[in-house]
């Protein structure tokens, strides 16, 4: 694995990793998406709180006034609207105009849906909810696959059959039910595990659902890829020095398994994220007042119930599905530069 | 004789998965929390004990639970799906009459399947030559542009985009093609329209919303087949014997791609189905996949317990089926198969989008 030829750094051994990083940098596309990645996550960290102090308001405060009356759509992007959120009503209860001389504030993308709020600010923290439940997918589903997929790789055996036979009965059923079937029966009950912004209500039962029935992908890998490890004459000289079966997965074994499961969750992170979507059209996903790029969808175009058809708003549209689209394109281009990184001879 | 001994063993491999799925969706049910009573007395306030054991009686729930799986297990060997519990009518005190589930569930059925056979159709009619354009040359601005481009068929959810169809081409916009509601290919009594004609022109906006999903894991293997294919000794033998370019490809690269294409059709039908709730919702079809979300999560006393054993029931033997009829359809087109096909058939990554 190791190299020890350098060009013309005077024969410095370098590592696998050092020799991959070195192939990604000279990768302009992979570098391309680990910068809109990185902007990405930066911009939906902190800049939903960075916008609303610049424009002074929450994503969760209503503006009537962003709504027009007649069809409810919203304000398109960059309009002043009137910062109260007291209405005057006529008798017939269409909006009166605002008195004159009330303060304004911006909203930088209009507004969303009937209620009026503030679009951008909730396009960035619904990406951080989009993230978050992302990366929390993968990551249960790595606690549950890590240990499964390692014992029915190296033990063998009954573990294995039994693992083998569950994921490919399992596998065969669409996931969506499944997931739909989870959150309708378990979610009520997991959605109360919330910390303030961080963790907003839902966003917990949502990435341990989707982790819990995305594991089996890198159960098989993890399996498939330790039982041909497992015959390597490395392994047959820890059994000799005396290792403990333990102690050779975990300290030689798994450093192997690094590079498939580092590609595999680039892309299940966007594939979480596409899922949420799907679950918030069939509302079971993340409380709708919680914003997620999914919810923001569903809330424009409707559920499967419900689905609406007459002149939804394409802002509001647009907006969600650009940040998925960056994100998740982003995500396939960096697992792709990683898998060629880590084995050049490959073709493709 | 090899061909035929894997099949056999693919389809005892399937009834396990077909039984196991079915045993999951009996230990589940029995796990959960449930008031199954509540079926048959929809409008009581408060149910006395009496009232719970006889409806747990007349349910078949106060069977042990080994025999109720064997109960119906057999009662689906028998060919019967079974009845609903949603509103089922209480007759003299000692009956229950209940509505079969094979009325409701068979003609969305259809509906699926032709969403899913079309859609297919045409993902590797699109892919196919895509798939051709980007793969010849890696890295190149048409495999640049050909992958950007499927990948926002992705990311475009395919509920959204089936409505901004429906609402651009539908009735509501330009008129072109019917908006919603689905048509059979055979017309039956009850129907309102049908026939060939008819079915293809309702269906070609659901088929395009379909097709749009899947065409990037679609194009994305083709083009990872040709690109590894080209570098096969073979093809370079073709090259050297001087025959065209477009010969090369067409006749020596894409049939082997092609095959590649045809395991992952099969392997996706599960996928396909979950997204064809989606294509359903959009076009206001009544097909398996909105039967089976009604199944999953939205009764209102708890769980039907037998409509979702046989929505259960009917997408595994479609998955399993079409499993199997793609391995007969290997075994056909490739020589060699028999033992390849088994091993090498890992779902593909990308694959679990839904």
């Amino acid at each position: 694995m190791r190299r020890t030829r350098g060009r013309g750094s005077g024969g410095t051994p370098r590592g696998p990793w050092a020799a991959a990083w070195r192939r990604i940098r000279r990768d302009r596309w992979t570098i391309a998406a680990i910068v809109a990645l990185a902007l990405v996550i930066a911009v939906s960290l902190v800049g939903g709180a960075i916008a609303s102090r610049i424009v002074g308001h929450s994503g969760q405060e209503p503006f009537p006034y962003a709504v027009d009356g007649s069809n409810l759509h919203a304000v398109g992007p960059w309009t002043h609207v009137p910062t109260t959120s007291q209405t005057n009503l006529d008798q017939y209860g269409n909006l009166l105009p605002p008195p004159k001389g009330s303060p304004r504030t911006l909203l930088v993308l209009g507004g969303d849906g009937p209620l009026g709020r503030d679009e951008l600010i909730r396009l960035l923290d619904g990406g951080r909810t989009s993230l978050e439940i992302g990366l929390g997918g993968v990551l249960v589903a790595l606690l549950i696959a890590v240990p499964l997929g390692a014992a029915a790789g190296y033990f063998r055996g009954i573990v294995d059959a039994a693992v083998s036979r569950l994921t490919e009965a399992l596998m065969a059923f669409p996931l969506l039910l499944f997931l739909v079937f989870a959150s309708a029966r378990l979610g009520p009950h997991l959605n109360g595990v919330a910390w303030s912004w961080v963790l907003p209500r839902g966003v917990f039962s949502d990435a341990l659902l989707i982790g819990m029935f995305t594991s089996f992908y890198p159960t098989r890998l993890i399996r498939a890829q330790l039982l041909q490890l497992r015959n390597a004459e490395f392994v047959d000289a820890e059994h000799m020095v005396g290792a403990s079966d333990v102690r050779i997965v975990v300290r030689h074994l798994m450093p192997h398994l690094v590079p498939t499961l580092l590609v595999w969750s680039a892309v299940a992170i966007a594939t979480n994220i596409l899922l949420e979507v799907s679950l918030s059209f069939i509302g079971v996903g993340v409380a709708p007042s919680t914003p997620t790029w999914g919810s923001m969808l569903s809330s424009v175009w409707g559920t499967i119930y419900n689905p609406r058809t007459t002149d939804p708003n394409l802002w509001q549209t647009l907006f969600p599905t650009v940040g998925i689209l960056i994100t998740v394109v982003s995500l396939n281009q960096l697992s792709e530069g990683v898998r060629r990184a880590l084995e050049p001879r490959a073709v493709t | 004789m090899r061909v035929a001994r894997f099949l056999i063993r693919r389809l005892v491999t399937g009834l396990f998965t077909l039984c196991a799925l079915l045993a999951l969706t009996f230990v589940v049910y029995w796990a959960l929390p449930s008031q199954p009573s509540r079926f048959v007395y929809p409008y009581a306030q408060q149910l006395s004990n009496y009232q719970v054991a006889h409806a747990n009686h007349l349910l078949g729930l106060d069977r042990s639970k080994p025999v109720q799986y064997v109960d119906y297990l057999r009662q689906l060997a028998h060919g019967d799906v079974g009845r609903f519990w949603t509103g089922s009518q209480l007759v003299d005190n000692k009956k229950l009459e209940q509505t079969p589930i094979g009325p409701t569930l068979f003609p969305s059925l259809r509906i699926t399947l032709s969403i899913i056979f079309g859609g297919a159709v045409l993902v590797v009619l699109l892919a196919l030559p895509l798939g051709t354009l980007a793969g010849r040359r890696i890295g190149s601005v048409e495999d640049r542009a050909i992958s950007g481009f499927t990948l926002v068929g992705i990311c475009t959810h395919p509920m959204v985009l089936g409505l901004i169809l429906a609402s651009t081409f539908g009735t509501i916009g330009l008129g072109w093609l019917p908006s919603d509601g689905y048509c059979p290919l055979f017309r039956g009594p009850t129907d309102q329209c049908g026939g060939a004609g008819a079915w293809s022109e309702h269906l070609i906006l659901p088929w395009l919303t379909f097709a749009l999903l899947f065409l990037a894991l679609y194009t994305r293997m083709v083009r990872i087949s040709i690109a590894e294919t080209l570098h096969e000794d073979y093809v370079r033998t073709a090259r050297a014997k001087g025959l065209p370019e477009r010969r090369v490809l067409q006749s020596h690269v894409l049939p082997s791609a092609s095959l590649r294409v045809l395991t992952m059709v099969g392997m996706e039908i599960g996928t396909a189905i979950g997204v064809c709730i989606y294509v359903e919702a959009a076009f206001r079809f009544n097909g398996l996949g909105r039967q089976a979300v009604i199944a999953m999560g939205g009764a209102s006393f708890g769980i039907d317990l037998p409509f979702t054993l046989a929505i259960v029931f009917l997408i595994s033997v479609i998955v399993i089926v079409g499993n199997l009829a793609v391995d007969v359809l290997y075994a056909v087109l490739d020589p060699r198969a028999g033992r390849e096909t088994a091993r090498g058939r890992e779902k593909p990554l990308v694959g679990g989008v839904f």
